[in-house]
């Protein structure tokens, strides 16, 4: 099924990248939770190698066919998201499906559903701006899963959904008034949620962005041990496993959401920039795929890919610094958890996938 | 793109997305900045916070030095105690906390905050105890809880404790804690607020000595505030002990014998001043104070009629009565007014100022000389001395032999009575001194107050034929250091007085005992008691005859043996013991025995 030649233009320089990032986040997971129970390190490094797998089987299928299908996909996701909210108490626990061996997130394969959709939508589409129709369609395409997760309750998932939609409207071609609606648009749901939807611990963790030390023990607690985890670490860090901050527990979900926090205490600021570089050259190269696509799809697909994974790690980066409310959206392939890990590889298989079949005549 | 028809133009999309990476590439440069000011500018801040919230200091209470009698009978010792404190610093909700602790301590919230509001000074992290003497069953039931309510911690330390209750709850005082108002005076130097200091007697007297320094302990903690070990430890001083010159079987006895009375007794040894036993009554257990609540129980006291927290023997002001005879003998024996032939003749009463004053035996005593008007206490022989020697000497002597000023005893709070002169009148009374308040004040009444530690020290340099001591409760005075109050040892000494005049006054008092005088009830076989009794009327007699009331007099004796080579001096005060033969001699008998049993 896959040509030799496909399987030679496979980009493996990309792949390696994902694999020493993922495995950087193995060794940080190790660190914050060896004196835990549950051996997450293991775990992480079994998903990985079930993410890898999924990976290459994707490979394996044009990203063409997967077009064709993306709306039966997108269909089928969104039945499991509305089946999730209507027997919640039965088959799941929040955003997690618990299945018997493994939780899954349908939430994050969604995003994979999303962009094949978004790419689908605007794989013909030849104008230089966008209008209203295209606007209209994309923005219902996001809405849907928007809702139906942020109904789970799982803000963070949800909010990350809205770059994919921006991503497709950007390339699709943004006039001035368009983007004055949507900032508008931003604005009054800004405050229709901040009204009816946040519930109280949200809305503090917002205020505690810029009020960090106004209760420490509160919901300013992670993000200032976060900033102590980070500042305490300095120039070189404490050492691996010799972070005070998270081995003694002060830290809150030091191998999931925080692991930048463990990374930051225990590499210090060489550690912080050596996996921001790491980080930058796998994101650049990424980028530079899209130059690779052979079609208007493949463009969309590389481009959302690469502003999903890019915003998972501003977002976390930004909120672990405190410089952004505390939303639970994981660093990107370092953050422990099998569903995000899987959806980011499944994402880099897509990438994978579009650019090693940029030649239309194979 | 290179084969330009196959491909459509995607050109325009590629530049956009061109310009987003750039963009991103911003955005990661700032995040890197701020990983930069985070970690690099802000270490020294965040390293600090770090290194606070991953140790705790403790401290480590240091034991008090123990307060020992002469014989090592330990007085006052430290016990294991659990107290339950409060860390703010911990509380998630201060409100909630409040509330929940209450329940559980089962303190009403109100107190429990205002309790804590007191201390509002102190660090965050300071534990603030809301209960101590905690039970084993209370520990259990606080310690289930600990995950729940991680601002309420259980501390071990030591308390103080009294084995013997309420026996010398006056000299040895008791602890209470520290108030705001006295951590304000400079007082306390080295003392922070919850601090349990002494607040009266010797506890309070030798608190710097006592006082040990507490350790520092600092510990690795957990998020949840589990100790995961010690990094270090400074280890507590403990208080240097105190030995007292104080005699327990003495001591024993002397309260045994005040149960169910008001009075005090003193028991000093003349040779050197120390104290041997110094009991109050009513008296109070000062184990019930060592709490940082003020029970019910305190606030009875405080209230209650007869004062049981006033240590009379210091700050009882009494008239001296007879016993102040003595004094009168020695003064006009000095002076040179008699001799020790001179006698007055007693008819039951006598004319003075043109008023009459009375004898206490109406019968009158007959005509008699020096030592039998002290053996038989004559008031009309002492009222014709006092008329000799006038007021101004009167006084004289009487500060020259213990009166009217401090003795120097190292307790604090003493009183220093009062001995009135002419002068005294007209500086404090605006008036001048009558001629017939000397005749009163020659038997020790009027305007006159003396506390029962002055009447010891009085009969203590009668004993020693002139030479003054300053009576102290430590065994050694020379180490630690006794703080010495004004007066006492500075003031003038009766050393001058010739030796031969105050064996006549002894004479006197070895009559008073052994041959049938008013304090025959203190006599001891063999063992040479000298003394004299006193009855401090507490309204006149005419006055109390018209009313057709009997206000019983206040009880005094005070003596010392044996008669050459003095061991020991006794005084004691019942208040509203009647005659001091009937009531004070007794007692003290039972002292001078037990001193003889004991040391002869």
């Amino acid at each position: 099924m896959i040509d030799r030649r496909l399987f030679d233009s496979i980009d493996w320089t990309l792949i390696g990248l994902l694999v020493l990032n993922s495995l950087v986040g193995v060794l940080v997971i190790y660190s914050a939770s060896h004196y835990l129970p549950g051996d997450y390190h293991w775990r992480q490094l079994v998903f990985l190698a079930g993410s890898l797998l999924a990976l290459f089987v994707l490979l394996a299928i044009d990203y063409q066919v997967l077009l064709s299908f993306s709306f039966y996909l997108y269909g089928a996701v969104m039945f499991v998201l509305v089946l999730m909210l209507v027997f919640s108490r039965f088959i799941s626990k929040g955003s997690w499906i618990r299945l018997p061996f493994f939780q899954i997130q349908p939430s994050e394969l969604a995003k994979i559903a999303i962009i094949l959709a978004l790419a689908r939508l605007f794989a013909g589409y030849k104008r230089s701006y966008v209008n209203l129709s295209g606007v209209v369609a994309s923005c219902g395409l996001v809405a849907l899963p928007f809702m139906l997760v942020a109904l789970q309750p799982d803000l963070g998932t949800a909010v990350s959904y809205l770059p994919l939609l921006l991503g497709a409207l950007i390339l699709a071609g943004l006039r001035r008034r368009a983007v004055a609606w949507i900032l508008l648009l931003a604005v009054l749901a800004g405050i229709t949620g901040w009204n009816f939807y946040l519930k109280d611990y949200q809305k503090k963790r917002l205020t505690t962005v810029v009020f960090p030390s106004r209760d420490p023990r509160g919901s300013g607690y992670h993000i200032l041990q976060s900033k102590i985890a980070l500042g305490s670490g300095g120039l070189l860090g404490k050492g691996f496993t010799k972070g005070t901050q998270s081995q003694l527990k002060f830290l809150p979900a030091r191998h999931t959401d925080f692991v930048f926090s463990v990374i930051g205490e225990e590499f210090g600021f060489v550690g912080v920039t050596a996996v921001l570089f790491l980080f930058a050259v796998f994101l650049s190269r990424l980028f530079r795929a899209a130059g690779k696509s052979r079609d208007r799809a493949g463009v969309y697909i590389i481009f959302m890919v690469s502003l999903m994974i890019t915003f998972q790690l501003l977002v976390n980066v930004a909120m672990v610094i405190g410089l952004f409310p505390i939303v639970g959206i994981p660093l990107p392939l370092l953050s422990y958890g099998g569903s995000s890990l899987l959806a980011n590889c499944l994402g880099v298989g897509l990438v994978l996938n579009v650019k090693m079949r940029r030649f239309a005549n194979i | 793109m290179e084969k330009g028809k196959i491909y459509e133009d995607l050109s325009l999309i590629l530049a956009r997305t061109r310009q987003v990476a750039i963009v991103i590439g911003f955005l990661l440069l700032i995040l890197l900045f701020f990983c930069w000011k985070v970690q690099i500018l802000d270490h020294r801040k965040y390293w600090t916070l770090a290194e606070a919230n991953r140790t705790r200091e403790g401290l480590i209470s240091a034991p008090r030095g123990l307060i020992l009698d002469r014989n090592a009978v330990i007085l006052a010792d430290n016990v294991a105690s659990f107290k339950a404190s409060i860390i703010r610093e911990n509380c998630r909700d201060y409100d909630r906390s409040i509330v929940e602790v209450g329940r559980l301590l089962e303190i009403a919230p109100e107190d429990l905050r205002e309790r804590i509001a007191r201390y509002e000074s102190l660090p965050a992290f300071r534990p603030i105890v809301v209960m101590d003497n905690l039970e084993l069953k209370d520990v259990s039931r606080i310690e289930a809880r600990r995950l729940e309510l991680p601002e309420l911690v259980v501390e071990i330390g030591p308390r103080r404790h009294y084995p013997f209750g309420n026996m010398a709850a006056h000299i040895i005082g008791y602890m209470q804690e520290l108030t705001d108002l006295e951590l304000k005076s400079g007082l306390y130097p080295e003392r922070s607020l919850g601090d349990i200091i002494g607040r009266t007697g010797v506890e309070k007297q030798y608190e710097s000595v006592l006082v040990g320094t507490d350790g520092r302990r600092l510990e690795v903690v957990d998020s949840q505030g589990r100790s995961r070990g010690e990094v270090s430890r400074i280890e507590p001083i403990p208080g240097r002990d105190i030995r007292l010159a104080l005699d327990f079987d003495l001591q024993q006895k002397a309260s045994q014998l005040l149960e169910g009375r008001e009075g005090a007794i003193v028991v000093l040894d003349p040779r050197s001043g120390d104290v041997l036993a110094l009991a109050s009554f009513p008296t109070y257990d000062p184990n019930k104070f060592i709490t940082r609540f003020s029970p019910q129980e305190w606030m009875d006291l405080i209230g209650r009629a007869d004062h049981p927290l006033e240590n009379r023997a210091i700050r009882g002001l009494y008239s001296p009565a007879s016993v102040f005879k003595l004094t009168m003998a020695l003064g006009a024996l000095d002076a040179g007014v008699i001799t020790e032939q001179t006698t007055f003749f007693c008819a039951g009463s006598a004319q003075f100022y043109g008023r009459p004053f009375r004898c206490w035996y109406s019968g009158g005593h007959g005509t008699l000389g020096l030592t039998d008007a002290i053996r038989q206490s004559c008031n009309v022989y002492f009222y014709n001395l006092g008329r000799r020697l006038g007021i101004d000497r009167i006084a004289e002597y009487a500060k020259l032999l213990g009166f009217g000023d401090k003795t120097g005893i190292d307790l604090p709070g003493e009183k220093e009575g009062l001995v009135p002169s002419s002068e005294w009148s007209r500086q404090f009374r605006n008036s001048n001194w009558y001629p017939g308040e000397t005749i009163s004040v020659s038997i020790g009444q009027g305007p006159m107050l003396v506390t029962p530690l002055q009447v010891a020290v009085h009969t203590a340099i009668m004993a020693n034929r002139g030479r003054r001591i300053v009576p102290h409760l430590l065994q050694s005075p020379a180490s630690p250091q006794a703080e010495q109050p004004d007066g006492g040892a500075n003031s003038a000494s009766a050393d001058r007085i010739k030796v031969d005049l105050f064996e006549k006054v002894i004479r006197g008092m070895w009559k008073c005992v052994n041959e049938e005088g008013t304090a025959r009830g203190a006599k001891v076989e063999g063992f040479e008691v000298c003394g004299k009794t006193g009855s401090t009327q507490i309204i006149g007699r005419e006055r109390a005859e018209k009313l057709g009331i009997k206000i019983k007099t206040h009880s005094w004796f005070s003596g010392f043996a044996p008669r050459d080579d003095p061991r020991v001096v006794v005084t004691v005060l019942v208040e509203f013991g009647g005659m001091g033969g009937a009531t004070a001699a007794p007692l003290a008998k039972e002292l001078f025995s037990l001193y003889r049993e004991k040391y002869d």
